[in-house]
């Protein structure tokens, strides 16, 4: 089993390497590297611009969101992120809540039940049916919150506390599109009041962060 | 063998991203899915409006299908690199074991082993056709060694090469 297993055969390294041996104090030039041999590089090819620092691989990780304005929960690399995180966060917490939901809901359901497996059975069935469908709720929310509200910030090139809950207000009001005004209000000012609340916290946490 | 991907986040926090990328791949292309069906499906008069309903029921479930199984894959593809210290094929095809048989195991014993090797089977083919691809673009972008042009006369090492 050793093809599957490594972690007995793991060594420590013996030495540290020390991260401040590892750094250059100046950007080599090519005439750094050729000094010493025949070659002069001001008198090689010109296009090889070998006058300026020498370019190395670029192994270093992709930027960092860089759009001004409201802080992230975490690092974000862009949209994409933004939008993976909020929605599998959201979408995680709601099948957490909708589980416990379902759970008490099964409890209460089977108390008379005596037989352990019908029991489990009842109370499998309503997490299924509770958990599912909070969760989905949200995560659909966030996905269309954390879209338009990265639109917004791409439309006005920054980030705020405006830019949340007006995407929170349009999310609210596509989500309950088709139930009228009434409802479509009242989900608009529901959802917009969350994403505040939201921004006002992301901003203390990292406030206090920094 | 398969190295670490930096484009991708460190092992807890990817769990989330996984979940919510399957997540939104599931409902998005649900949406576009349903919504496509519930136009064919339904007679002319409530063709817009029936679109819409299928959609709205029936993308959110697809979306949820698809995250928790990309999310329970992701989950199970950290604790597997977590045990084995290591990066490559086995532990995709460990991961999907794990997860055909953790999303079967209401259906019985044997949904869940028949589950959990349908699963494997079907990441192994993955990770094969990744194997496989990776080969194809390694052989298009085979390294070819420089031609070496012939070594100067020896006498002439004073005048500065001109053009190299």
């Amino acid at each position: 089993m050793s093809w599957l297993f490594t972690r007995n055969k793991e060594e420590e390294p013996t030495s540290k390497i020390d991260s401040s041996e590892l750094q250059v104090p100046t950007e080599a030039t090519a005439s750094d590297i050729l000094s010493g041999s025949e070659f002069d590089p001001a008198k090689l090819h010109p296009l090889a611009d070998l006058d300026k620092p020498l370019d190395y691989l670029l192994i270093e990780e992709d930027a960092l969101s860089t759009l001004p304005g409201d802080s992230m929960a975490i690092p974000s690399r862009g949209w994409q992120d933004d939008l993976c995180y909020g929605t599998g966060t959201s979408y995680l917490s709601g099948l957490a809540i909708g589980g416990l939901w379902g759970l008490n809901e099964g409890m209460k359901k089977t108390k008379d039940i005596t037989s352990t497996r019908l029991r489990l059975n009842g109370i499998l069935n309503g997490v299924t049916r509770r958990g599912p469908f909070v969760g989905n709720s949200l995560g659909v929310l966030a996905l269309v919150y954390n879209g338009i509200n990265s639109l917004i910030g791409y439309k006005r090139q920054k980030h705020g506390w405006e830019n949340s809950v007006a995407a929170g207000a349009l999310t609210g009001a596509l989500y309950k599109s088709t139930r009228g005004l009434r409802a479509m209000a009242i989900s608009s000012s529901l959802v917009a009041t969350a994403a505040g609340i939201w921004t006002l916290a992301k901003r203390s946490f990292t406030k206090r962060l920094n | 063998m398969a190295s670490a991907d930096h484009t991708r986040d460190p092992c807890p926090y990817v769990i989330l991203n996984d979940f919510g990328a399957a997540f939104s791949m599931g409902t998005i292309g649900g949406a576009i899915w349903h919504s496509i069906k519930g136009w064919r499906n339904s007679p002319p008069g409530e063709k817009r409006i029936s679109a819409i309903a299928a959609a709205k029921t029936r993308a959110p479930v697809l979306g949820g299908n698809f995250g928790v199984w990309g999310g329970l894959f992701s989950t199970f593809d950290c604790a597997v690199k977590g045990v084995r210290r290591k990066e490559d094929p086995w532990n995709a095809i460990i991961a999907g074991f794990f997860t055909g048989g953790a999303l079967a195991v209401r259906g019985g014993w044997r949904a869940t082993r028949n589950g959990a090797i349908g699963c494997a089977c079907i990441l192994a083919v993955f990770e094969g056709l990744g194997i496989a691809l990776g080969r194809m673009n390694a052989e298009y972008n085979r390294p070819v060694a420089p031609v070496i042009p012939d070594a100067p006369a020896s006498g002439s090492t004073s005048a500065a090469p001109a053009a190299v």
